[in-house]
């Protein structure tokens, strides 16, 4: 594909509210590249909590609203492994029996990336010229690596960052425990996911933890946060804007 | 000993997580069989491939169901077999208790065999007065103690040595030790003298081969043989859908299933019973009885969403790679189903309202679909459950689980559907936030309903700005 | 609906139940579906022209693949490759290992030409341990005769520690033994005794259960034959690991699987 004239913005919810630093890190990344942004401003939620949760009425409704602010875009990227999976695939299984808003979830579908990648598998990019001296763990998350099946490219990103050490942890693509709502409902059963992972990263001896979902890291942090463990958690963005 | 009792999820689960022995037999278990099991289908003759054609296999067997089975019975019946059919559960347990009695049965072998425990066979057989013994080592042993199982293929994993030792000291007499090989010779010992006095024996039925008219059970300890050797009736129970067409598919699902099972290229015995033993053979049974068993099965079967989930064929690979699973283990299911298979299979049988934990409480990360030998989309069946549950559903008889989730979510879909709202609502939730404990940013307790988020962990707090704040002030610096 | 013999009508019919199904299925009047294979794909009959043009020499890596699998199997795949030696190796077996249950020795083997023409009653070493062969039920008894010679070979494979009995097949990748059952040669004597022996021809190998399963469908002799009422595959000595995953053999069939294959040339 050749390089998109503008890149339409789709910003995680939590990312927006709670991490606003990792949208601004890859608004960094992607003009350094000479890319037009756009970013429109009445976005919300994908309605993905909904979805996971069954409310599937409700996720249906942040779906149409979602197709109407991204449908005349030419290029979706979006921060977050679970929000594309969530527009590229749940879309399609919300509107199964509606033909006429398939044919728009579809065209949709089609259009939006996750911001690693976009950077490696459309613009065929490695190396953004980027240096990070840390230990730093990767965490690979199931929605990115498992169904959207992508985790050659925050790699190939990771291994282009100078001076940066990448050790792997144990277990990397296991679940944190996040699961969104389940979190909330079951959180002695998450607590008890999300403590392996903590362990886990603890032992590979990484200064920092780096993801591309900031759900997942948003979860490990609070453990982290909550045990006084000093490991730092930042999106994949935030090393590849770093000088 | 299985009870249905999958509204304990939370309390169980809470209970598992505080064992320290049975969280090391989970890892242990995880660690072992996980990677194994990978490591084998990665290095498949046939390729990937190999796994996707296996779910097509038994996509189609089960989208001919009626077909295959009148095929199976017809060639059962040839080989002198005698078929029954049992639309529940108590059916078919009244069709083994007839048997046992019309033969004057006084005690059963049992080999493994989910679907007995389902129907709950055992109790209805004790309450004769006969004898029943289960023979696969780690069921023997539950039995013994009177326990649930833990995991599919390995029900006694949470048993130390210690406990066994214990428990065989107490209960079969046997000298106290701690030595695996010896406990289990201990076993051996006093369950050979069971298979040699057993006047029936009962199975399950792994996969049936339609075309050749064959059960077809598989074991390591040789003990499902044995079952189905020595006593002189056998008895095999089979849910209706454990069938495929064409013996080519069978084997190439029975490997899969011995990979995903035990991270083994096949099981140790693999045996294809058509019917009884022939006049002319030395030994085996002379009677055998098929009974085929729906209990709820073929309302699953006309649900297009769920129909999916009568491909499977229990192997335990998604227990083996489940972080949810590998926590709270397999007793916290309440139901001789547990896992991510028991999440889905447990509430489609047993009832979808009283199971609503166990189709709410995974995090849906995908490792059970992937591990699956035949790729079955378990987190796209839990979403359908989960959407049930929400909206209620008539067909499946089911209410809608929580109002008050509902309202939440009914509330959160206005918010979300206009960003001025949207913003006016995060101010607000930006000024009560300072009400909230927190050190350096991080939130130490929330309120219901996210006061569970805070139960292990902190919460940053929300930024000053948004991103979309910062991207207007940003664009209009740039205007200007 | 007329009911099969034995098949006393307790609640639901096969109509019935059948019934169900094709309305769950969406398609209550029965229809003829196409699921059955009908004749062998191109690869599959590959499969049968590689295996039945294999030579002996072709055969000869089987050996040393059985050998290496063997070992995490548990299995004693023995070196000896002659009717002699093989016939030496067994005695040498019988004579010590020591019976697991009680202390008088007994052998049962089954009524087999290959096992025959090892000739092990006629051997001085062992005139004191009896030889047991599972070929008393003969189809032309009376009912009664049956139940005793049935209850005979029971006493006998019930008191061996050894069980000797060859296989239609043995799969090289797995080291599996693949059992029809027939007269004479009774399934207990695999399973039984604590201590099995199986002796199989060379030219009984197969590279991998593929070839196996592509035989047993294809094959003339095999579809005629069909897979009988009982086929046992039999992959190494009988295990469990249900205490503490500690992997321990002998479960309840056989602790030791013993396996020679008798060389094409002798």
């Amino acid at each position: 594909m050749n390089k998109p004239e503008k890149v339409t913005l789709f910003i995680q919810c939590l990312v927006d509210t709670v991490f606003p630093e990792t949208g601004a890190a890859m608004v960094t990344v992607l003009e350094s590249l000479g890319l037009k942004l756009d970013c429109p401003a009445n976005q919300t939620c994908c309605g993905q909590p909904a979805f996971n949760a069954g409310h599937t009425r409700e996720a249906r409704a942040a779906a149409v609203k979602f197709l109407d602010i991204f449908e005349d875009a030419e290029i979706i990227v979006c921060p977050s492994g679970s929000c594309v999976n969530m527009v590229r695939d749940h879309y399609l299984d919300l509107f199964a029996d509606d033909p006429k808003m398939l044919v728009r979830a579809q065209a949709v579908s089609r259009k939006i990336y996750e911001f690693t990648e976009f950077l490696v598998d459309v613009l065929g990019v490695e190396s953004v010229g980027a240096r990070f001296p840390h230990k730093v763990t990767y965490h690979a998350s199931c929605h990115l690596n498992r169904f959207l099946g992508i985790d050659r490219q925050p790699r190939t990103l990771l291994a282009h960052i100078d001076d940066m050490t990448l050790v792997e942890m144990k277990g990397a693509d296991t679940c944190c425990g996040f699961g969104g709502t389940f979190a909330v409902k079951y959180s002695e059963i998450s607590g008890a996911v999300l403590a392996e992972k903590v362990k886990n990263i603890v032992d590979s001896g990484a200064e920092v933890v780096t993801g591309c979902d900031m759900g997942c890291l948003m979860n490990i942090q609070g453990m982290l946060s909550r045990k006084n463990i000093p490991i730092e958690v930042k999106h994949i963005a935030q090393l590849l804007a770093e000088k | 000993m299985s009870t249905i009792a999958p509204e304990k999820y939370k309390e169980n689960a809470s209970k598992n997580i505080a064992d320290p022995v049975l969280q090391k037999a989970l890892s242990g278990l995880q660690e072992r069989l996980g990677p194994a099991t990978e490591n084998l289908y990665n290095s498949l003759p046939e390729g990937h491939k190999m796994r996707t054609e296996a779910h097509q296999f038994r996509r189609k067997a089960i989208d001919n169901l009626d077909v295959l089975l009148s095929t199976l019975v017809d060639k059962v019946r040839g080989h002198g077999g005698i078929v029954h059919f049992a639309k529940t559960a108590e059916e078919a347990v009244e069709i083994c208790k007839k048997i046992a009695l019309d033969n004057d049965v006084k005690t059963v072998v049992k080999g493994k065999s989910m679907v007995t425990e389902e129907v709950g066979l055992n109790l209805a057989l004790e309450k004769e007065g006969i004898e029943v013994y289960e023979t696969d080592l780690g069921e023997y042993i539950l039995q013994l103690s009177g326990e649930a199982p833990t995991h599919i293929v390995a029900p006694a994993i949470h048993k130390t040595r210690r406990e066994v030792a214990e428990l065989f000291t107490e209960k079969l007499g046997t000298p106290y030790t701690e030595d695996p090989p010896i406990l289990t010779r201990y076993a051996r010992k006093a369950l050979r003298e069971k298979f040699l006095k057993a006047d029936m024996g009962i199975s399950g039925c792994n996969l049936a081969c339609a075309e050749t008219g064959h059960i077809v059970t598989v074991s390591n300890e040789g003990n499902i043989r044995m079952s189905t050797t020595l006593p002189k009736i056998h008895v095999a129970f089979m849910g209706m859908e454990r069938i495929v067409a064409n013996l080519e598919e069978q084997q190439s699902i029975l490997r899969l299933m011995s990979m995903g099972a035990a991270a083994q290229e096949i099981g140790g015995y693999v045996s294809y019973v058509g019917g009884p033993a022939e006049v002319d053979h030395g030994d085996g049974p002379q009677e055998f009885h098929l009974i085929i068993i729906d209990n709820g099965r073929s309302k699953i079967l006309a649900d297009p969403e769920f129909r999916e989930m009568l491909c499977c064929i229990r192997c335990g690979a998604c227990l083996n790679v489940c972080p949810v699973y590998g926590k709270i283990g397999g007793q916290a299911y309440g139901s001789p189903y547990c896992g991510p298979v028991g999440a889905v299979v447990t509430p489609l049988l047993f009832g979808i309202n009283n199971s609503a934990d166990l189709c709410a409480g995974e995090t849906l990360c995908g490792a059970c679909k992937q591990a699956c030998p035949l790729e079955i989309n378990l987190p796209r069946m839990l979403l359908a459950l989960r959407s049930k549950l929400s909206e209620g559903d008539p067909d499946w008889d089911v209410q809608p689980k929580s109002k008050g989730e509902n309202l939440i979510f009914a509330s959160w879909q206005r918010f979300n559907s206009n960003r001025k709202v949207y913003d006016l609502l995060l101010g607000l939730m930006r000024v009560l936030q300072h009400l909230l404990p927190a050190k350096q940013g991080m939130i130490s307790r929330l309120p219901w309903p996210l006061s569970g988020w805070t139960a292990n962990r902190n919460m940053k707090k929300l930024a000053p700005k948004t991103f979309m704040q910062q991207w207007r002030e940003k664009k209009e610096k740039k205007g200007s | 609906m007329e009911r099969e013999k034995g098949e006393k009508r307790l609640m639901t019919t096969q109509k019935e139940f059948i019934q169900d199904i094709s309305t769950a299925l969406g398609r209550p009047t029965p229809v003829s579906v196409d699921v059955f294979t009908v004749a062998p794909t191109t690869a599959e009959q590959d499969i049968l022209k590689a295996v039945r043009q294999r030579s002996s020499g072709e055969r000869q890596p089987f050996i040393k693949t059985l050998q290496e699998v063997s070992v995490p199997l548990h299995l004693d795949f023995h070196p000896e490759r002659s009717l002699e030696d093989i016939r030496q190796a067994i005695i040498t077996l019988i004579l010590e290992k020591d019976p697991e249950w009680g202390t008088k020795k007994s052998v049962v083997r089954w009524d087999h030409p290959l096992l025959n023409s090892l000739n092990l009653e006629a051997a001085a070493e062992l005139k004191d341990i009896p030889l047991y062969i599972t070929n008393h039920v003969a189809a032309t008894s009376s009912a009664d005769d049956l139940q005793a010679q049935r209850q005979q070979t029971r006493k006998e494979v019930e008191a061996s520690f050894i069980g000797i009995t060859s296989a239609d097949y043995c799969i090289a990748a797995t080291a599996t033994l693949a059992m029809k059952t027939r007269p004479g040669q009774a399934r207990s004597v695999s399973l039984v005794p604590s201590i099995h022996v199986a002796v199989v021809e060379e030219s009984r190998l197969l590279a991998t259960l593929k070839e196996l399963y592509t035989l047993l469908k294809w094959d003339e002799a095999e579809q005629a034959e069909g897979l009988t009422n009982n086929l046992s595959l039999i992959s190494g000595p009988s295990k469990t690991g249900d205490i503490e995953l500690v992997m321990v053999h002998g479960a309840h069939g056989p602790r030791e699987l013993h396996l020679f294959v008798v060389s094409d040339h002798r």
